[in-house]
């Protein structure tokens, strides 16, 4: 088990840097002109834009650049930000907004696990009866409205019902992160109501549920016994992934409420070419999402006995 | 001799809701079943069999439910229990089953120690320490060897016939008055199958068991039963001792069934198959179930359905041959090889 834990880290580690040396190159690629700001552009000579690009080794060959950014990698430097907020170092930049996101996000995962596993629970227990259809109902809702549309009713329901700020401010964050913690939870809750109450329905109708009927558990002892432990094996391999994706912060509902958080960065940075902000986002995103499949992997080994994922050695 | 029956089940009906349309699975069936003995019912794929035994532990799925009849057990009539608690009281403890497919019948996350201890602990209130010591005593008397190691292992890790023993021995562990076997040998190899006959056969000697079997294979009946039940399309259509079943059958359905047997079938030719299906059970089955698909039928069997005639104190048929009114019928020829070839074989 080990054996296959570190394999798969260092599997995981090749990948992430697969990634990133992807987007290193293409970086690479656009013309020069990038590194500087618009201001800069403008007042600075070519001389002086070649000085300084000599300087920063951007003008040395492709291989050896990759080479010393690995080196950074590795020193965990992630240079400074060229565009967005000039002479910044990156990981300053997004520390930041790292900590905005990471909040709202555990915040949301919390209350959906608890709340969208409890819907499921209800739902599988009350299968095909009002409750069920209900949770149902909820479910197909949240999937089938564009999500700006929800968000909307909820901005509209939180704001002038309940009087809630509409937008973020790092003046107030706790009123005004609710409604965003609102809308990200909104559908995870549907996700983990829909998988708990599959996997329950799926279990409840095995055989050993009927064996189990027929040694004389009650139905009671049989949900907590059997069916929900073993409902939640397949569950438990998403929880990481999802938990480290929240974390990334939500493209959508961070822009919708003004949120100064990881998600609307990206798309900023990359607008505004600012390569170091893009090449670490990028290693972030992919390490948040390649680890969180790795430790959805490990969780499910710890929990089902059945899974012994390095082959051989098992007892027949 | 007559003896007292442990069990009763009395002009049972059974219908199941499908789709909003009512299908009548059992169509007034009774059987007494008697202390000690074993009880094979044999029939096709979907005569009613599993629904039947069933019923008698509440098993029934969600759409079913028994519309008329009694199943009298120990001087109460259990067909008109309604809540788990009341089921809980038989369940496990008074009648237990084993079902077809050991692969499937067991919490694949869940050690198999503590899957037989669960039982234990439900129905004897033993608990703890005790309890898992009953546990790996159990697993020892359905033949796994080495039980204390192999307790502590999950369910993948057994074959399919050491499976089947440790849903036997859950089936066992609170020694229960009735052991219904739904296809108990169906799932496994061929070389298994007479081991578990064996432990179960052992079982019931020890643990004074009255077994029921339901099972399509003849070869199992001959093996194990003291009486054999035949059913067709949701009723019991003739009963006796197996003696009686496999050498003086009476109902057309029984002859057909023996017939088929591949045994008496000669090499290079077809093994005989019953042709037609049976009634579809969705609608009111007029006469005799079995009619339609039997080439002698009498112009009653379409008319009426019969009531059971007396061939001897254990034996009865449903069928309107045994009428003093009805021409003369002879056994077929097969029935009379199969009854020659077993004389010859004893």
């Amino acid at each position: 088990m080990l054996k296959y834990t570190i394999k798969r880290l260092l599997q995981s580690l090749i990948t992430i840097l697969v990634v990133v040396t992807a987007v290193f190159l293409m970086m690479r690629m656009l013309p020069t002109d990038y590194y500087f700001t618009e201001e800069q552009v403008m007042k600075m000579t070519d001389e002086q834009k070649h000085d300084q690009l000599e300087a920063a080794g951007l003008l040395d060959p492709i291989p050896t650049q990759l080479v010393r950014f690995y080196g950074d990698l590795f020193r965990l430097n992630f240079g400074d930000s060229r565009r967005i907020s000039v002479g910044v170092p990156v990981i300053k930049v997004i520390s930041q907004r790292f900590t905005i996101s990471m909040k709202l996000g555990c915040i949301s995962l919390v209350f959906s696990l608890a709340i969208g596993v409890a819907i499921g629970i209800l739902q599988a227990r009350n299968k095909d009866r009002l409750l069920d259809h209900v949770g149902t109902a909820y479910t197909i809702f949240v999937n089938a409205v564009p999500s700006l549309v929800s968000y909307s009713l909820v901005l509209v329901f939180g704001a002038r019902v309940l009087g809630l700020p509409s937008l973020y401010s790092s003046r107030n964050p706790t009123k005004g992160s609710i409604l965003p913690i609102v809308c990200l939870a909104l559908a995870s809750i549907a996700h983990y109501a829909l998988w708990t109450r599959r996997y329950m329905v799926d279990e409840m109708n095995k055989d050993y549920i009927k064996l189990a009927r027929v040694k004389g558990m009650a139905s009671k002892d049989i949900m907590t016994r059997h069916v929900l432990k073993n409902a939640f094996v397949p569950l438990v391999q998403y929880i990481p992934a999802s938990f480290l994706l929240t974390i990334g912060g939500s493209l959508l509902v961070e822009r919708f409420f003004s949120v100064p958080g990881m998600g609307p960065l990206l798309t900023d940075a990359i607008n505004r070419y600012d390569t170091n902000v893009v090449q670490t986002c990028v290693l972030i995103y992919a390490s948040l999402g390649i680890i969180g499949v790795f430790l959805g992997d490990v969780l499910m080994m710890l929990v089902d006995p059945r899974i012994k994922l390095t082959g051989g050695g098992s007892t027949r | 001799m007559t003896r007292e029956p442990i069990l009763s089940a009395k002009d049972i009906e059974i219908e199941f809701t499908l789709r909003g349309k009512v299908l009548k699975a059992i169509r007034r069936c009774s059987i007494d079943l008697y202390e000690g003995e074993t009880l094979a019912i044999v029939g096709e794929s979907g005569s009613g069999k599993s629904v039947f035994t069933k019923s008698f532990m509440g098993m029934l799925d969600a759409n079913g439910r028994i519309t008329g009849g009694s199943i009298m057990y120990e001087g109460v009539d259990i067909s008109k229990y309604k809540t788990e608690k009341e089921w809980l009281g038989i369940r496990g403890k008074k009648i237990s089953m084993v079902m077809q497919d050991p692969m499937t019948s067991l919490n694949p996350l869940k050690k198999i120690g503590k899957q037989i201890q669960e039982s234990i602990e439900l129905n004897q209130g033993i608990h703890g320490e005790e309890a898992k010591r009953l546990a790996i005593d159990m697993m020892g008397r359905v033949g796994i060897i080495d039980p204390e190691r192999r307790a502590n292992q999950y369910p993948h890790e057994f074959s399919g016939g050491m499976r089947q023993r440790v849903v036997i021995a859950i089936a066992c562990a609170c020694k229960p008055h009735i052991l219904i076997c739904d296809e108990p040998t169906t799932a496994l190899d061929v070389t298994i199958q007479a081991q578990i006959l064996d432990l179960i056969r052992g079982l019931q000697r020890d643990l004074k068991m009255t077994v029921i079997y339901i099972t399509h294979d003849l070869g199992v009946v001959a093996n194990v039963a003291d009486r054999v039940a035949v059913m067709y399309a949701g009723q019991i259509v003739e009963y006796g001792t197996a003696e009686e079943i496999f050498y003086y059958p009476w109902h057309p359905y029984t002859w057909a069934l023996l017939s088929a047997l591949p045994q008496l079938g000669v090499k290079g030719q077809p093994l005989p198959t019953i042709d037609g299906t049976p009634p579809n059970l969705f609608n009111e089955v007029k006469g005799d179930a079995f009619a339609p698909r039997n080439k002698q039928a009498l112009a009653i069997d379409f008319e009426e359905e019969p009531p059971f005639f007396r061939v001897s104190d254990t034996h009865q048929a449903k069928t309107w041959y045994l009428d003093p009114r009805a021409p003369k019928v002879e056994h077929p020829a097969a029935i009379l090889q199969l009854r020659e070839k077993m004389k010859k074989g004893r």
